[in-house]
């Protein structure tokens, strides 16, 4: 049995993560790494990063030699980013053996530091973040400017380098029609919502992603809090509408998310866009007390079940008929194992 | 980037228009929303918009000012970026062209950040030789306002602070060159207590 710690505001906020860009200053940046330059990036990089307290918990991983899927699988549990792949003939990540901490290599920055941790919980991130930043800082220099602080590859990340995110679910907020409002006040604040998987005019799985829009001017401190401010208000009004949509008509609500729970325990076939909007439902159902499962282990299956993960499950290459075959089997065998659980 | 709306998914690229019985609404729509929208608009066809849609994304990404070809030629002695080729490709070649791209530099960070002043971190913490170099920096500055405020007393002020940083700073440079043992194999915070999922 696996365990999952429970994190701050869980309810509607699935995780915390907050990057930092970062570039030596005596070599040269993404349009004019070479091969050899970029070597030297992950070599530096990973020299500093092992020696580094906790080390030897970090594993090295090239992305030209890893698999579709095994590289799909970083992305889709937010280990690395998407952009990362797109540079995989020459890009590198080292992952934490718990997760929470990752570096990126030869992306648009030399390094990309990652602190990523369930609910709400930024401080900590950046904290995880910047230490390890500091210490490969004080072994390798990086290009830093007085006036314009620490020098990006793309002038949208100067200054700082930090972007600090929070993926919010938003079912209530979503089936309110709220969203419009919701990204018109963020957009004051300084701060970007959007989906997370947008499909169309939809966001799958009413999930959503905010983030900082400005990195110079503002110190580390100052965005962090703010986005944490937002989150906790955003959170807010996720319940307050919750709470309306059970005022207003609770059984209705109860039957349209219970309905959804037993299509999903007798499906025999899951596509991916019809799993997010599954686990939309059994999640907000849990946290409204209709099913008694354990959130932060609900997120954890919502990343194993994405195409690349599932890929790696298999232990092979399979095909779209047969992910959708074992989605929905595996759906079914873990939502049994943890309703029994809690 | 302003977003849709509508759906609040996708940015925005339409302007949306409708004067209805004098009554006048705007909005700001991805073309997903347009498109329902398009439906109740029989006169309307969305293929026409496709034209205008890519002005639209050009015209964002590109931010499409005419670039001066004085200021496209500025070179980086460092990596040979030119201006023009940076604007191009949206990356910069190397830390050197920051310096070299100053001026228009300053004005585009401007409009992305709405700041030109850093008010974050810097490497190695408060006591780095970074932080000296920055108070340099700034007196010296105020050096060369006071100087031409004529204000010769305030001026002397600065100079000797600028002395004293300066020779802090060149006394730091010495040091480091002898790296304290303590360093080896146990840096600074790396991980510290972890989640464990």
């Amino acid at each position: 049995m696996r365990e999952y710690v429970s994190a701050p505001d869980q309810d509607v906020v699935i995780s915390s993560r907050v990057r930092l860009s970062r570039n030596y200053e005596d070599l040269p940046f993404s349009p004019k790494l070479t091969p050899e330059y970029a070597e030297e990036v992950v070599d530096r990089t990973a020299r500093s990063v092992f020696s580094s307290r906790n080390g030897a918990s970090f594993m090295l991983l090239k992305m030209r030699e890893l698999e579709d899927d095994a590289r799909s699988r970083l992305v889709e549990h937010h280990l690395i980013s998407y952009d990362l792949l797109k540079y995989a003939g020459r890009s590198a990540a080292m992952v934490s053996s718990a997760g929470t901490i990752s570096v990126m290599m030869c992306e648009e920055d030399h390094v990309r530091f990652q602190g990523l941790l369930p609910g709400l919980q930024l401080e900590r991130s950046a904290e995880m973040a910047l230490g390890l930043d500091e210490k490969v800082g004080d072994d390798h220099p990086y290009a830093f400017d007085s006036q314009w602080g620490f020098l990006t590859a793309c002038p949208a990340n100067t200054g700082t380098g930090l972007r600090a995110c929070v993926i919010l679910h938003l079912p209530a907020l979503v089936a309110a029609g709220q969203m419009g409002a919701v990204m018109q006040s963020v957009a004051k604040l300084g701060l970007n919502i959007r989906g997370l998987y947008a499909a169309g005019s939809e966001a799958q799985g009413q999930l959503y992603q905010m983030s900082n829009v400005a990195t110079l001017g503002r110190s580390e401190e100052d965005v962090i809090r703010s986005l944490a401010v937002a989150t906790e208000e955003i959170a807010g009004h996720e319940r307050a509408m919750r709470e309306n949509a059970e005022k207003r008509d609770m059984l209705q609500l109860q039957d349209a998310l219970m309905r959804s729970w037993g299509e999903t325990m007798e499906a025999r076939l899951m596509s991916t866009k019809e799993f997010m909007k599954r686990y939309s439902d059994i999640r907000y159902a849990a946290s409204l007390g209709y099913l008694h499962l354990p959130i932060p282990a609900l997120d954890v299956l919502m990343m194993d079940l994405q195409p690349g993960s599932l890929g790696v499950r298999a232990g092979r290459l399979i095909g779209e008929r047969e992910g959708e075959i074992l989605r929905a089997q595996t759906l079914r065998e873990e939502l049994k194992a943890l309703s029994k659980e809690e | 980037m302003m977003m849709c709306e509508d759906c609040g998914v996708n940015p925005a690229v339409f302007h949306f228009v409708t004067i209805r019985n004098e009554e006048r609404t705007e909005r700001n729509l991805c073309p997903a929303c347009m498109a329902k929208y398009k439906r109740q608009l029989p006169g309307l066809d969305i293929k026409d918009l496709a034209g205008i849609l890519n002005h639209l994304i050009d015209g964002g990404r590109g931010e499409r000012e005419e670039i001066a070809p004085e200021v496209a030629a500025i070179t980086c002695e460092q990596c040979g970026m030119t201006y023009g080729e940076f604007k191009k490709g949206g990356m910069v070649g190397c830390a050197k062209c920051y310096e070299a791209f100053r001026e228009p530099m300053t004005a585009l960070l401007q409009r992305i950040h709405g700041n030109t002043q850093h008010a974050g971190r810097i490497p190695g913490g408060a006591h780095s030789g970074t932080s000296i170099r920055m108070n340099i920096d700034r007196l010296k500055q105020q050096l060369q306002k006071a100087v031409a405020a004529e204000e010769y007393e305030q001026a002397a002020r600065y100079r000797d602070a600028i002395r004293s940083l300066t020779a802090q700073l060149e006394q730091r440079e010495r040091n480091i060159n002898v790296p304290p043992p303590e360093r080896i194999g146990n840096g600074a915070d790396g991980e510290g207590a972890d989640f464990h999922a």
